[in-house]
């Protein structure tokens, strides 16, 4: 039993902060939610150069082969600067798909360039439902000629604008809840069949429904043994929403850090409001629901590391995560009083982000049928 | 990073797992955390561990000690116990033999640590008074020299182990001129003494504690632990030696544990209540708070081997989610049974005898007791968040 980082781990989370600290400060998320791309080609060029986009892949392919206790390090550290940029559904979802599934010729075809930073792949799995994994794919892909022609109406797709390349989820058999035959698809979002409407979201950051009327896809665009996708995909997502879990750990504590800095300054009645039992309780109930957060996101990467059974573990992460960060963002913003709700105050980035990220992935409910399933079904 | 005991520990666990098979019955098992000593029978489980070396784990050899041990020992032996409502180990070894180690003369030391590793006597702490609650440090109870004695007038409260300890660790006012942290001292009294009256209170589940009086009981001088008026800081010192006792997550675990395969078992309105969707938000939601729990646990465990650390903060932040954590596994789980909940105990129909009314109206009292939940959070905002004193 030990919870210390080693020194790789202390190290990659030291360059992180630093690094994010001066190329990625919260202006940076403010500025890029006007940004017609959602993020930072520049900034995302600069995390490449320091192999974080290898992190949880392979050394054939470029990478460094870590395990998702290092990308938790990681995503908390963008967490806490509120970093945009597409890494969760590029690096960890769409790439860790194709490294998952993929034969060579696309690994290699995809990943080193996905490693260093010119290419974007979106992910998009959920469609005009709330669940996040097999039951939401009814988009179908049927065979035709050399290739599938694929139909249907995918939700959330994060940066699929920004993306070379969308990797879709569809039925090449069955139905929903059914886990066999799904299948993964290279889509072009610049397809003519394929129609992007813009999300309107209160976190501000790209997302799109995407609609797919008869895209044409070749076979080399399919990925991994059509109507299996589900094998490879499941611990694919689970370690993608693992690493959302670090980055809400990370953004609780500084949306934290903030609001106690801000009581220990803030005078009113003659005294700092951190000094009255209200504003103290609000702040140590929240702290310890964020290391509470903290040890089981870490729990789970671990898990995910050494293969164990990890369903269950995973969505208590994200629903304990996901809700601590809401109540984090929100306590956050009331401590600053009135000025808390100003729009130009870095605590609405942080409001905003914290009601949107417990919602996505897999709403907090999600989680917990999934939780009751796990405890009451077996 | 690793979340896997060692096979050392998991070797140790096991042994502690049969030795309880071996030995538990029902008059051992207490519902209360901690089971006290009460009984003969609870104080002989008690010894049998002392023989086999498990209270002396990690105390010096001198006075009766194993001297070097694996540090997670004694959590994973609590943990254990705990789990099968047996007596567990901490009060008298966190806090008594701890800071006797610490700040006691040898005298004290010889005369009273190789007994209480050997379980041959048994302790009540006697700090509270009915002024000095959460405001502890405002303890009345006089203690004037006279002579080679104190003569002490009073009257503590809440004193749980009174009615069967054979010593009491009593905090008294040795200065009542200087502030009031520095006016306390600790010392040791045999109980009974002339002049000392026991008063039975009945908490709302029905466990005894005691008001104790002080009517000119006379203490030898040599009873004082430590020195003159520094009783304040032993006494907040000895808190957070209670690593014995941290292990406060596990009756909850068990608890909700209980809940789950109730729920499971259980048919209510016709239907199985493990189908019922709300059923199943509820046991969901309580299972993030129960993981919760044990991850502040096992986090609290870490902290408190490294050599040298006091793991003040993890334990506030445990014993303040341990309070809020029964509280709201109690309650849903009253809610669920509907007015089935409110049955209490050997009346038939109650679902789990009723020991989950019991839990409920006793969580209440671990939201207050020792630390309770607002004065953990206080404990947190100031020590660890270091937010200004209000």
């Amino acid at each position: 039993m030990d919870m210390e980082f080693s020194e790789e781990q202390k190290t990659l989370q030291s360059t992180a902060r630093s690094f994010l600290s001066t190329e990625s400060p919260l202006s940076m998320a403010r500025e890029m939610e006007s940004n017609e791309n959602g993020f930072s080609r520049d900034l995302w060029k600069k995390m490449a150069d320091l192999g974080w986009f290898g992190l949880p892949h392979n050394e054939d392919v470029g990478g460094s082969g870590m395990g998702t206790v290092e990308l938790v390090v990681l995503t908390k550290e963008m967490g806490r600067s509120l970093c945009p940029s597409p890494y969760i559904p590029t690096v960890i979802l769409a790439g860790g798909a194709i490294a998952a599934a993929g034969n060579d010729e696309q690994k290699q075809c995809w990943l080193p360039a996905m490693i260093s930073g010119e290419t974007v792949i979106a992910f998009a799995l959920q469609e005009e439902n709330t669940f996040y994994d097999a039951r939401s794919v009814h988009a179908t892909a049927v065979p035709e000629g050399d290739g599938y022609v694929l139909n249907g109406t995918k939700m959330f797709v994060e940066f699929a604008t920004a993306a070379d390349r969308v990797l879709v989820v569809a039925r090449t058999a069955g139905s929903p809840p059914e886990t066999d035959g799904l299948s993964m698809f290279l889509v072009d979002p610049n397809d003519v069949n394929v129609r992007m409407e813009p999300l309107n979201t209160v976190a501000r950051d790209r997302q799109f429904q995407m609609k797919l009327d008869g895209v044409k896809v070749a076979t080399a665009d399919v990925i991994g043994e059509p109507g299996k996708a589900w094998e490879s995909l499941e611990g694919v997502i689970e370690r993608g929403v693992v690493a959302l879990c670090g980055y809400m750990v990370g953004a609780s504590e500084r949306i934290h850090e903030m609001a106690t800095a801000f009581a220990k300054e803030r005078v009113q009645f003659g005294h700092p409001i951190g000094s009255f039992q209200a504003i103290q309780h609000y702040l140590a109930l929240s702290i310890t629901e964020i290391i509470a957060a903290d040890t089981t996101t870490f729990y789970a990467a671990w898990t995910l590391d050494e293969g164990e059974p990890s369903r269950e573990i995973v969505a208590t992460a994200k629903a304990f995560a996901g809700d601590t960060f809401r109540k984090a963002s929100d306590i956050g913003a009331q401590i600053h009083g009135g000025i808390g709700y100003d729009e130009d105050m870095d605590t609405t980035l942080f409001l905003r982000r914290g009601k949107q990220y417990q919602l996505s992935m897999g709403d907090s409910g999600f989680w917990e049928d999934i939780i009751a399933e796990e405890i009451l079904d077996r | 990073m690793d979340f896997r005991f060692s096979e050392e520990e998991e070797a140790f666990r096991k042994e502690v797992r049969e030795f309880i098979e071996a030995n538990m019955t029902d008059t051992i098992r207490s519902k209360w955390l901690g089971g006290l000593l009460d009984t003969p029978e609870r104080q002989e489980f008690v010894t049998k561990m002392s023989k086999r070396g498990w209270l002396s784990m990690g105390f010096p050899k001198e006075y009766g000690g194993t001297g070097e041990s694996m540090p997670l020992a004694q959590y994973i032996l609590n943990d254990e116990l705990h789990k099968a409502q047996a007596p567990i180990v901490g009060k008298n070894l966190g806090v008594v033999v701890n800071t006797l180690l610490h700040n006691g003369s040898e005298k004290l030391k010889q005369e009273f640590i190789p007994r209480i590793l050997k379980n041959e006597i048994q302790w009540a702490l006697a700090y509270t008074e009915p002024e000095a609650g959460s405001d502890l440090a405002n303890m009345q109870m006089k203690a004037e020299l006279d002579g080679d004695e104190y003569v002490l007038n009073g009257q503590k409260r809440f004193i749980t182990s009174a009615h069967f300890a054979d010593y009491m660790w009593t905090g008294v006012r040795t200065d009542p001129d200087a502030p009031k942290h520095k006016g306390i001292s600790l010392l040791i009294i045999d109980v009974p003494t002339p002049g000392m009256t026991l008063s039975p209170m009945n908490t709302v589940i029905g466990e005894q504690t005691n008001d104790v009086f002080f009517d000119d009981v006379r203490v030898p001088k040599e009873r004082l632990v430590g020195e003159l008026n520094e009783g304040w800081r032993y006494i907040t010192e000895a808190l957070t030696y209670e690593r014995f006792a941290m292990t406060s997550f596990a009756p909850t675990i068990r608890k909700f544990n209980r809940l789950v395969q109730w729920v499971k078992d259980t048919e209510l309105n016709g239907k199985p209540l493990r189908d019922d969707p709300v059923v199943r938000r509820k046991i969901a939601k309580l299972a993030m708070v129960v993981e919760a729990g044990r991850m502040l646990d096992l986090r609290c465990v870490c902290e408190a081997v490294r050599p040298d650390y006091v793991p003040a903060n993890e334990a506030a932040m445990n014993k303040m989610w341990g309070g809020i954590a029964e509280t709201v596994l109690t309650d849903e789980a009253l809610d669920i049974m509907g007015p089935y909940g409110y049955l209490w105990h050997n009346g038939g129909h109650a679902p789990m005898d009723g020991d989950m009314v019991d839990d409920y109206l006793w969580a209440g009292h671990q939201r207050v007791a020792a630390a309770g939940v607002d004065i953990s959070k206080n404990i947190i905002a100031r020590r660890y968040l270091g937010l200004p004193a209000s």
